[in-house]
């Protein structure tokens, strides 16, 4: 019997929601660098197994914050798009990072100090990743149109 | 949000009919300050490209293309101000924004060219590592705005890096 108190609802799916957007880009580069020669898919290969890296550590956080069943990787995903070519492989890159910084700040808004400043870190990596392949850089990684809307102010 | 109503003086009607000012106001929340810093912070790399950029422009060489790099990133920072000053509630008749705590980082302007250009990579690095710094003690969905600025500002750093050694060559070749 474990002594261990029953991890918060909102971390656990917090870091559920980050492994399975980690699950889909380990599989969406596996597309994206077939279609990808010379240091396009050598980069492709290194964010690859940046992936599978930060997949296993969530994993292990997942584990540590006594979740008995981390989310397990689907045997095919559909992807976001179609893939013919380079340039749609590097178009799918782009958005698999955006998806991936997304997943990663519902980590930074977790009040645990170490998986909010794991979550920021992730974000940084994936806005680098995707700001390299799209060939230019956001002001907001992550953060969607909605997030970004004006806040209500209080009624006067 | 952050409301910053706590900059106000407040004044209370006595019992005996007269005005009295209370003592002293009641200091800002911690989250409004490190707001305050992170606008202030903001502006002054905003500050810093402009005066890059208006030193390209009058230097008469080739200001095109180091335009073309840091004005999409000047804008960028725009956006981030923009996006820092909404979640601040200036009540009427407070001042415009919070006053920083501490200085923000690297009071020296930058240089002209290619050292302008270091500067304002290695302005870019503080001031993701800064925001970073933020982000640990901020309100959930602040905490979340400071990772995605900090995120943006780490991108712009490789971009000022090639710019940087684009420069170099063009001075040196």
């Amino acid at each position: 019997m474990s002594s261990r108190a029953a991890p918060a609802r909102g971390t656990v799916t917090a870091l559920q929601s980050a492994l399975a957007a980690e699950h889909a880009a380990v599989y969406g580069y596996g597309v994206v660098g077939a279609y990808l020669t010379g240091s396009q898919q050598g980069t492709a290969t290194t964010d690859w197994v940046a992936h599978q890296v930060a997949r296993d550590r969530l994993e292990a956080m997942l584990r540590s914050a006594g979740a008995s069943q981390p989310a397990a990787a689907a045997v095919a995903y559909q992807l976001p798009m179609p893939v013919r070519n380079a340039r749609e492989a590097v178009a799918l890159a782009v958005v698999l990072e955006d998806r991936v910084a997304t997943a990663y700040l519902g980590l930074v808004a977790l009040s645990n100090a170490a998986i909010r400043e794991y979550g920021a870190q992730q974000v940084q990596a994936s806005a680098l990743r995707a700001a390299a392949w799209r060939g230019s850089t956001v002001a907001f990684p992550g953060l969607t149109s909605a997030a970004l809307a004006p806040p209500r102010r209080p009624a006067s | 949000m952050l409301a910053a109503a706590a900059m106000l003086p407040l004044a209370a009607v006595s019992g005996c009919g007269g005005v009295d000012v209370l003592d002293a106001p009641p200091s800002r929340a911690p989250d409004v300050i490190m707001l305050g810093e992170a606008i202030a912070a903001e502006q002054l790399l905003i500050r810093w490209y402009t005066a890059v950029l208006r030193d390209a422009g009058n230097a008469g060489g080739s200001p095109g293309g180091l335009t073309a790099v840091l004005e999409p990133m000047l804008a960028e920072h725009r956006e981030h101000l923009s996006q820092l000053k909404s979640r601040l509630v200036i009540p009427v008749g407070s001042a415009a924004s919070p006053s920083p705590t501490r200085r923000a980082a690297k009071p020296a302007g930058p240089g002209a060219g290619s050292a302008g250009v270091a500067f304002l990579r290695d302005a870019e690095q503080a001031a993701a590592a800064a925001m970073l710094d933020r982000l640990r003690s901020a309100p959930g969905s602040l905490a979340q705005l400071y990772a995605s600025i900090s995120a943006s500002e780490a991108t712009h750093v490789p971009v000022l890096d090639a710019a940087a050694a684009g420069t170099t060559s063009q001075v040196t070749g």
